[in-house]
């Protein structure tokens, strides 16, 4: 008797098991959605995803990068020990080592625009449909905001097994929303500051549309100031404007896009660059474009500008 | 014993042709093994490790019915698409090469010079950069632009005909028109489109795939044995107009009909691959040092663009440590580096450029 | 190129008469080159700028520290560039020969990019003596290949050691521009060639080597006649053909080394103007030269002319449209001319 209890208890017991090994599903914007027989533990990143789940907890095991680690803006800071890093240029992931990661899954955010994956997108032969033989590809969804990535990447972490209350990710997440409400309070201070993102160049300067980029969306949305270009080129991302004509628009403020120390020199190098006020009066801060991933340097970038903010004479051009 | 050979000179040019004629023979058989030789390394070696006679049992595999997921992906999948790649791509490229040279008669003259891998080029980052293309709709541009470009070419060097001379100025002309267009998108154009459109211009072999094989395949399959066909007149073509038309070949039909075989072929190997530097330029020169003061220089042409490309894709993927470079990178310093090589070699010994 | 006896007497003021027209040209490409740009600036406010210029005045400002300078870097880097083509299609006695053509543009842009890759360095004046640098090493390497063996360099050889060295140097920078992203972005728009952001200093910098390299492109005139009759008939006459090609390849070097570091590499122009030159001015060097002096800027100022104002508020490269007008006329220029073979 003990006997068929004995062995009923382990049949219940390897029954509550196998119902504990749950499937993994993901849907992305590309429209798939993955499943998988088991929480994947194996997984390469693109750097920027990278970016995202790896101060959530969750470690890849392989990184593939568009360019040089060191250069990369988004992984600075990050601790990358024991992550082999797959490929450091544009279109040349080693697929014999990414195979050789065995990995389950591989995650790199899909831009809707290009329909296609970070890193992935058809124009690198037909890098994409090999990877995809050797696991699926899936991730989250470029938007129209920075704050929603990190959302997503909340969401996806939690259900790769992360645990989100762990002390170092409360507190990064709390540091972000002190900086946050610091930033929104030194805005409403200022209703009358008009802010300018811009890339210098030494043929042109370029002034770049608030729609064309998700982390000057945020800053829109919480009451940012920034001036539009009237004629956005590049399907709307940039208005490109002779050095003649810098003078076009006045903010107070000129933030700079700062993946590139070069960017700054080169504006300051060129003989119009003060032409506008805010230069002149060494109203200059830096805009964190396109590299945002997680709430630690998110609230990094946001006290600079916010003490930049609080420095500025927010009545220099009226 | 005394032989008493009558040196008629009937037997000096056989004699001289038989010498020429082994020399071709041992020139093409020495290129074809090292091209296997380079094949087999591209099979065995790889980030992924896998011992020779996995290696060899994965080969085998369609045959024999043994497979082995994880290594016949490797092999099959990634190994061998890329060295049937390189070895296709090179051949083609290199043989578009020799046939221009020898029907513009200079050295210079080579597909990229001219215009049509530009021409190529152009298309394709117009198609990344303008219409945010991907794959295949990027090798057609790429193929519809070399051919537009040869085409103009032709059409604006036509005057009552067409003299090397003409072709060569106006291919360069056009070469900067659309060298001119893609400079422009790239600064137009966002740092990551510019990053994709240079990694298609600088040529690799990464993630080559059977599945974009067939046109270059069936091209070099028709368009190799036609360039062959076509050898005698092209030859003759070298000695002038005026003494080809002597030898009564038809000129104007001559040249149009090699430069549609040279073009065809180069747009198919661009479109493959992207334009891989320097091949169809340094294959033929190189050929010819090989072979010496004459000689068919189509077959040992093709191998040594073949021997190019693969080598390069060799030393691109493993001889930089952690980083792996696209294979156009190195065409362009290994076809230098040898091309000077036989220059500085063949220069000592007088018989300069 | 036999004369009769009262021919040339007729010759000379024609060509003379040419060049005086073409300087006329010149001067006026140099007037709408202060006066137009992306900006409308009033004709009167140039005139104060120059006559009496206000600090404190945006307008004064563009002209004296954007077209003024941009203007006379046009000037310098058009004739420069127009004697290199000329002096290297002579020397080589190549019609595709151009500055591009001894490894000087790639030779240029390498060590730019490895100024920038390796060094940090990210201003235009600091790419100016790399530029240099790289063009002159480039230069002398593709010389000395093509020096090996007996013949020396001949003309085809230099060609085809100038190509080889093209494609190695140009190999070698974008294996480096594939690897950072940061050195492609700048240099994205360096090597598309352009004025702009040229100010006073890189003005100062560029001008004693331009200047020196102008004058003794002058004085080769009578060494690319000779060679242009070939190699053996020069030794023949006495010429001593190694040392005035080294001559006058070295003039070249330095002109389109210059112009490069002053302006990035500009192709079109040192291939078109040569031919143009000889088409007004004739076969002999001596006058193709002082043509292609002044051919060069006006296409170049030309060029740049027409780039600031074609695409506002934005501008448009000088190499861009250099290419694009250049390349269309250089094709009508062959089909329509009958072109001696060097």
């Amino acid at each position: 008797m003990f006997r068929s209890i004995f062995a009923a208890a382990l049949a219940l017991g390897f029954a509550a098991t196998s119902a504990l090994a749950a499937e993994w599903t993901y849907t992305d914007g590309s429209g798939n959605t993955i499943t998988l027989d088991h929480v994947p533990t194996r997984i390469v990143m693109h750097a920027n995803t990278a970016a995202g789940l790896i101060p959530l907890g969750i470690r890849p095991v392989g990184i593939y990068v568009d360019a040089p680690v060191a250069e990369d803006k988004s992984l600075q800071g990050l601790d990358l020990t024991g992550i082999e890093i797959v490929g450091e240029g544009w279109g040349e992931i080693d697929i014999e080592r990414v195979a050789a990661l065995k990995p389950d899954l591989v995650l790199a955010e899909w831009w809707p625009l290009q329909k296609a994956f970070s890193g992935l997108e058809g124009g690198a032969g037909t890098t994409s449909e090999k990877i995809v033989q050797i696991a699926p590809v899936t991730g989250p969804t470029q938007g129209a905001s920075i704050l929603q990535l990190i959302s997503d990447y909340e969401t996806l972490a939690a259900s790769l097994g992360a645990d989100l209350s762990a002390s170092g990710i409360t507190a990064d997440k709390a540091a972000f929303e002190a900086s946050l409400a610091g930033f929104k309070a030194a805005v409403a201070a200022k209703p009358n500051l008009t802010v300018l993102p811009v890339w210098a160049g030494t043929d042109a300067l370029y002034v770049a549309a608030t729609e064309g980029s998700s982390e000057l969306r945020d800053f829109a949305s919480w009451g940012l100031k920034l001036m539009t270009p009237e004629v956005a080129g590049d399907r709307g991302y940039w208005e490109t404007l002779s050095w003649e004509q810098a003078d076009k628009y006045q903010p107070d403020l000129l933030i700079v896009d700062n993946r590139s120390d070069a960017t700054m020199e080169t504006a300051e190098a060129q003989p119009m660059w003060t032409a506008m006020k805010a230069a002149a009066a060494g109203q200059v801060a830096d805009w964190p474009a396109f590299w945002l991933r997680n709430y630690r340097a998110y609230a990094g970038a946001l006290d600079e500008l916010t003490a930049a903010i609080e420095a500025a004479d927010e009545n220099l051009t009226n | 014993m005394n032989v008493n050979v009558q040196f008629t000179p009937a037997t000096t040019v056989a004699v001289a042709r038989h010498r020429l004629r082994s020399r071709h023979r041992l020139v093409s058989a020495g290129l074809a093994l090292l091209v296997l030789a380079l094949e087999a390394v591209a099979l065995t070696i790889g980030d992924y490790p896998l011992p020779v006679a996995e290696v060899v049992t994965s080969l085998l595999s369609p045959f024999t019915g043994v497979t082995d997921p994880a290594s016949d992906f490797i092999v099959l999948g990634v190994r061998l698409p890329r060295a049937i790649t390189g070895l296709l791509a090179g051949a083609a490229l290199g043989l578009s090469g020799v046939i221009f040279q020898t029907v513009l008669r200079n050295p210079l003259a080579s597909p990229d010079i001219v215009g049509i891998t530009t021409g190529a080029s152009s298309a394709a980052v117009v198609a990344i950069i303008v219409f945010h293309a991907t794959g295949l709709t990027i090798a057609i541009s790429a193929t519809g632009g070399a051919v537009l470009i040869a085409a103009l070419i032709y059409a604006l060097s036509w005057r009552g005909g067409v003299t090397p001379y003409r072709l060569v100025l106006v291919g360069i002309g056009m070469a900067a028109i659309a060298a001119a267009i893609t400079s422009y998108l790239f600064t137009r154009a966002r740092i990551f489109e510019v990053q994709q459109a240079l990694a298609w211009l600088t040529g690799s072999l990464n993630g080559a795939s059977f599945d974009n094989l067939g046109p270059l395949a069936l091209g070099l399959l028709v368009l190799g044995p036609v360039a062959a066909i076509l050898y005698r007149p092209l030859a003759s073509l070298e000695l002038g107009d005026d003494a080809a038309k002597a030898l009564g070949t038809r000129v104007e039909v001559t040249r149009l009909g090699t430069l549609l075989v040279a073009v065809v072929l180069a747009a198919f190997a661009t479109a493959t691959v992207g334009p891989i530097a320097f091949v169809a330029f340094a294959a033929g020169p190189v050929a010819r040092r090989l072979l010496g003061p004459a000689g068919n220089a189509l077959l040992p042409s093709a191998l040594v663009g073949a021997a190019v490309t693969i080598s390069a894709d060799l030393i691109a993927q493993h001889a930089l440590g952690r980083n792996q470079l696209p294979a156009g990178v190195v065409t362009g310093a290994i076809g230098a580096l040898f091309l000077i090589y036989l220059l500085a070699a063949a220069n000592r010994s007088g018989r300069g450029g | 190129m036999m004369l009769a006896a009262g021919q040339r007497s007729t010759r000379v003021p024609a060509r003379a008469g040419g060049l005086l027209l073409l300087g006329v040209a010149l001067v006026v490409v140099l007037f709408f080159s202060i006066t137009v740009g992306a900006r409308p600036i009033a004709l009167g406010d140039v005139l104060a700028a120059i006559t009496a210029p206000d600090p404190d005045s945006t307008t004064h400002r563009i002209i004296l520290e954007l077209r003024l300078p941009r203007t006379l870097v046009g000037l310098l880097v058009g004739a420069a560039l127009g004697l290199a083509g000329a002096i290297l299609q002579g020397a080589t006695r190549n019609p595709l020969a151009d500055p591009g053509l001894l490894g000087i543009q790639s030779g240029a842009t390498l060590c730019v990019v490895l100024g920038i890759s390796v060094f940090g360095i990210t201003t235009l004046s600091g790419y100016v003596w790399l530029a240099f640098l790289g063009a002159g090493i480039a230069a002398v390497a593709v010389y000395l290949i093509a020096s090996m063996g007996r013949e020396g360099a001949t003309p085809v050889k230099l060609a085809l050691a100038g190509a080889a060295v093209t494609a190695a140097l140009g190999s070698i920078t974008s294996a480096i521009l594939i690897t950072s992203v940061e050195t492609l972005d700048q240099i994205r728009f360096w090597q598309v060639g352009a004025l702009t952001g040229r100010t006073m200093d890189i003005l100062a910098q560029v001008a004693p080597f331009l200047l020196l390299g102008i004058a003794l492109a002058l004085t080769t005139g009578r060494i690319l006649d000779g060679l242009a009759m070939g190699d053996d008939v020069a030794r023949g006459l006495g010429q001593r053909v190694q040392l005035n090609r080294a001559f006058a390849g070295l003039a070249a070097v330095i002109l389109a080394g210059a112009a490069v570091a002053a302006a990035g590499p500009i192709a079109f122009v040192g291939l078109t103007i040569p031919h143009v030159a000889r088409a007004m001015a004739g076969p002999n060097y001596r006058w193709i030269l002082p043509y292609s002096m002044l051919l060069g800027p006006i296409l170049l100022l030309g060029a740049d002319i027409i780039g600031r104002v074609i695409v506002p508020p934005g501008e448009l490269q000088v190499g861009i449209v250099t290419a694009a007008i250049g390349a269309p006329f250089f094709i009508a220029f062959v089909r329509r001319r009958k072109l001696a073979e060097l």
